[in-house]
C-alpha cells in the first residue's frame, strides 16, 4: 500500500468512527435530558391550601401540626395573606430541600357569596403568580376547605390556562365545598354552579379530584347539604382524570371541624403529599488534568 | 527579525533551557503513561466518565473495578506526583549540564529535598504529602531540583570528599525543611489564600469580561504548570450552571438560559479542546504542517489523552510548558475561541450549553451534548478548531526555525 493510500484509509476509518461516536452520544444525550427533565419535574411539589369563608390564613395551623407529628422532615408552612387592595403579605418560611412545603393562601375579604368568590379567585391568581415566581415549581397540589375549593375551581376554569404549559396541578381535594351553596336539590342550580358547569371544559384533563364531605346527619354536615357537596360531580366527573367522592362521619365531622378531623388528616397524608423525593443531578466529580 | 531569531536561538542554548529540555525528555514517557492511565480510569472505567456512560462499559466489561484500581495506581504514581520526577530530573541534569557529568545521587538529593518540602506531619504516624504540590507541583519541583543542583555544583570539590558532601546535604535539607515550615506557617495564618483564585462567578463587572480574563489566567497558569481558576472539565455544580439547567429543564429547551457567559458555556464548550490551550489544534497542526519527526511522534502519542482533554503529554513532549514561543498562541487561541462563541451566543445563533456532560467528553462534543444535540454548536466547534490550527502554524514554523538555528550555533 502506498503512503497516500494508507492515509486515505486512516482518514476514512476515523471519519466513520467519529460519526458513529456522535450518533451514539446524541442518543445518550436525548435520553439523559428527558430523564433529567422528568426528575426535575418531580422536585418541588407544594401543597396549596385555601381556607373557607370567615377564616384567615391561620386556619390550617393545627392541621399542619398534626400532619407533621412524628415526621423526620416536617412540611414547612408558608402563609400568604391577600389584603383587600391585592397587597400580598408573606409569613413563615420554606426549609431548604423541603420538597413538599405547605402554602396557605388566606384573604382579608373572606365573606361568603358568589361575587366575593370570583374576587377571591382573582386575588388567588395574583398570589399564585407571585408564589410561582418565588418557588419556581412545575407541579402543585391543592386542598380547599369549604369556599376554598370553590375559589380554586373558579381559578382553574378562568386563569389556570395561562400557566398550564409550565405548571401543572395534579391533585385537588375539596373538603365540604358547597358547589350548590345551600340548595338541597340539584334541580335548583345556583348561578355559580351553572357557570362552573358551563366552563368545565377548561378544567385540566390530567387532574385527580377528591371531593370529601362531612356528615352530621344523613343529609348535611350541619351547614352544607350533602347534595351541595356532591354537586361537584357535575363539574368534574367525565372531565378530569379521576373523580372520587368520600364521606366522613363520626366525631369532628361537622363542617367547621373538618380540617381537624383525623380521618381527613390521614386522607391528606395518603392521597396528597405523595410526590417522590428529589433526585440530585450527579456532579461530574473526577477532575482531569 | 533575524536578530531576534538569533537571540532566541542563543537563549535556546542557555543552560537553563538545556536542563528543562532534558528533564522534559526524561518526563515525557512517565507523563504520557500517567495521562493515558488517568483517561482510562476516569473516562473509560468510572461510571461518570464519557466512554463509560455512552457505551455502558462497567456493565459488560469483566474486572472493570480491578482495571480501574490498576489505572488509578498508575496515574497516582506518575502524573499524580509529577513534581517528584521534575525535582529528580532537574537536579540530575543541572549537575550534568554544568559539570558535563552527573551521578544519580544528584537526582536523588533533589527528590529528597522536594519530598521534605511536600511532607505534612499527620497524627498517628501516617505519612502524608501536600496533595496540590504533588500533582500540580512541576514548577515547584523543577525549581527545587535546580536550586539543589546549583548548590551541589557550587562547591568545587570532588564528590569523594565525604565531609564536603555531608555539608552540602545538610544545607539543602535545612533549606527544604525551612521552606516546608514557612509554607505551613503561611497556610495556618491564611496568607496563602490570597493565591487561591476561586469562584466561577463574577462579583462585579460584566460576566463576559470576567470569563475571558479568568480563561486567559487559567491558560497562563497552565503554561507554567499550575492549575488555574477554571477546572479541567466542567463540573456543572456552580450556581450559574444549576440555574441554567433548571431553566432549560423547565422550558424544555436550552435557549434563553439566564447565564449566557460562564466557564461552562464558553471556556469548556469552545476553548478547551484537548485541554488548556486547545492542544488538539496544536496536534493537528503539527501532524499536517510539521516535518520534524520528533514532534510528529510526540503528537501521535498524545492524541489519545488529548481527545479526552488531557493535555499534559503534549505540554511536556513538544514542549509547550515554559516555552516562550508557544505562550502567545497558548493564551490567545482560547480567548479568540471564547470571543467568537460569545458573539454567536449574544446574537442568539446558538443556545448555551446547559445540560451536564460526562467527565472527559471530547472538547468539540461538550457544546453539542450540552445543548442536547444542537448541530450549529458542533459545526462552530469544528470551525474553531480549523481556525486554531491555522493560528498555531506560524508558531510551529517559528519553533522549528529557532531550533534549527540553535542547532547551527552548536
Amino acid at each position: 500500500m502506498t503512503w497516500q493510500k494508507k492515509h486515505w484509509v486512516v482518514a476514512l476509518i476515523s471519519i466513520v468512527m467519529v460519526v458513529a461516536v456522535i450518533v451514539v452520544s446524541l442518543q445518550w444525550s436525548r435520553k439523559n435530558v428527558s430523564q433529567l427533565a422528568q426528575r426535575h419535574n418531580s422536585t418541588l411539589v407544594p401543597l396549596i391550601m385555601i381556607p373557607g369563608s370567615s377564616a384567615t390564613e391561620n386556619r390550617f395551623d393545627s392541621l399542619v401540626k398534626t400532619l407533621n407529628v412524628n415526621r423526620r422532615n416536617p412540611h414547612s408552612l408558608l402563609k400568604i395573606r391577600v389584603a383587600k387592595n391585592d397587597h400580598l403579605t408573606f409569613s413563615g418560611q420554606i426549609r431548604p430541600r423541603d420538597h413538599a412545603p405547605i402554602v396557605v393562601v388566606g384573604f382579608e375579604n373572606n365573606q361568603d357569596g358568589y361575587s366575593n368568590i370570583k374576587n377571591q379567585a382573582r386575588q388567588f391568581n395574583i398570589a399564585f403568580k407571585a408564589l410561582n415566581e418565588r418557588l419556581s415549581f412545575s407541579r402543585f397540589e391543592v386542598v380547599g376547605h369549604s369556599n376554598g375549593g370553590l375559589i380554586f375551581t373558579v381559578f382553574l376554569e378562568k386563569d389556570y390556562s395561562q400557566y398550564a404549559n409550565e405548571v401543572q396541578v395534579t391533585k385537588l381535594m375539596t373538603i365540604g365545598s358547597p358547589f350548590n351553596f345551600n340548595e338541597r336539590s340539584i334541580n335548583n342550580k345556583t348561578q355559580m354552579l351553572s357557570d362552573l358547569i358551563k366552563n368545565r371544559r377548561e378544567l385540566p384533563t390530567n387532574l385527580n379530584v377528591y371531593s370529601v364531605a362531612g356528615t352530621k346527619n344523613y343529609t348535611s354536615d350541619g351547614i352544607v347539604p350533602l347534595t351541595s357537596v356532591m354537586a361537584s360531580r357535575y363539574v368534574f366527573q367525565g372531565q378530569v382524570k379521576h373523580f372520587t367522592t368520600m364521606t366522613v362521619s363520626g366525631s369532628d365531622a361537622q363542617h367547621s371541624d373538618l380540617p381537624q378531623n383525623r380521618q381527613i388528616v390521614s386522607l391528606i397524608n395518603n392521597y396528597m403529599l405523595t410526590a417522590k423525593r428529589r433526585y440530585r443531578v450527579r456532579p461530574n466529580e473526577p477532575e482531569l488534568h | 527579525m533575524n536578530r531576534l531569531l538569533m537571540l532566541t536561538a542563543s537563549a535556546y542554548r542557555s543552560k537553563v533551557v538545556q536542563i528543562t529540555e532534558q528533564t522534559f525528555q526524561l518526563l515525557f514517557p512517565v507523563i504520557l503513561l500517567g495521562s493515558s492511565a488517568e483517561v482510562l480510569q476516569f473516562v473509560f472505567l468510572t461510571a461518570s466518565g464519557y466512554v463509560a456512560t455512552i457505551f455502558n462499559v462497567p456493565q459488560w466489561l469483566p474486572f472493570d473495578r480491578e482495571l480501574s484500581v490498576l489505572m488509578g495506581t498508575v496515574y497516582h504514581c506518575t502524573l499524580g506526583m509529577v513534581g517528584l520526577y521534575g525535582a529528580y530530573g532537574t537536579s540530575y541534569f543541572t549537575v550534568k549540564v554544568y559539570r558535563r557529568q552527573s551521578s544519580p545521587s544528584a537526582g536523588l538529593i533533589g527528590l529528597l529535598a522536594f519530598l521534605m518540602i511536600a511532607f505534612q506531619p499527620r497524627n498517628g504516624g501516617r505519612v502524608a504529602f501536600n496533595p496540590p504540590l504533588m500533582a500540580e507541583g512541576l514548577l515547584v519541583g523543577m525549581l527545587v531540583g535546580y536550586v539543589c543542583g546549583r548548590i551541589l555544583i557550587a562547591f568545587k570539590n570532588q564528590q569523594t570528599n565525604w565531609g564536603q558532601m555531608m555539608w552540602r546535604l545538610a544545607l539543602i535539607f535545612a533549606l527544604a525543611i525551612s521552606v516546608n515550615l514557612l509554607m505551613s506557617y503561611l497556610r495556618r495564618t491564611g496568607a496563602l489564600s490570597v493565591l487561591v483564585i476561586s469562584g466561577p462567578q463574577p462579583t462585579s463587572g460584566h460576566p463576559l469580561t470576567f470569563v475571558l480574563m479568568m480563561g486567559a489566567l487559567t491558560e497562563l497558569l497552565s503554561w507554567i504548570g499550575i492549575g488555574g481558576p477554571f477546572t479541567a472539565s466542567p463540573t456543572f455544580t456552580d450556581p450559574a450552571s444549576i440555574a441554567n439547567l433548571n431553566h432549560a429543564l423547565k422550558a424544555g429547551s436550552p435557549w434563553n438560559a439566564p447565564h449566557l457567559y460562564t466557564d461552562t458555556t464558553l471556556f469548556h464548550s469552545f476553548a478547551n479542546f484537548g485541554g488548556n490551550g486547545v492542544m488538539l489544534a496544536l496536534i493537528i497542526a503539527i501532524l499536517i504542517f510539521s516535518k520534524q519527526a520528533g514532534s510528529r511522534t510526540v503528537s501521535k502519542w498524545s492524541i489519545f489523552p488529548a481527545v479526552f482533554n488531557s493535555h499534559y503529554a503534549m505540554m511536556v513532549g513538544i514542549p509547550v510548558l515554559f516555552n516562550p514561543i508557544f505562550l502567545l498562541p497558548f493564551v490567545l487561541v482560547p480567548v479568540v475561541n471564547m470571543t467568537i462563541a460569545a458573539m454567536f451566543l449574544a446574537l442568539h445563533w446558538l443556545p448555551a450549553a446547559v445540560y451536564p456532560v460526562p467527565a472527559g467528553t471530547p472538547g468539540p462534543l461538550i457544546a453539542f451534548l450540552g445543548t442536547n444535540g444542537n448541530w450549529a454548536s458542533l459545526l462552530l466547534g469544528i470551525f474553531l478548531i480549523a481556525i486554531d490550527v491555522l493560528m498555531y502554524v506560524p508558531f510551529i514554523k517559528l519553533a522549528e526555525r529557532v531550533q534549527k538555528s540553535a542547532g547551527e550555533l552548536k
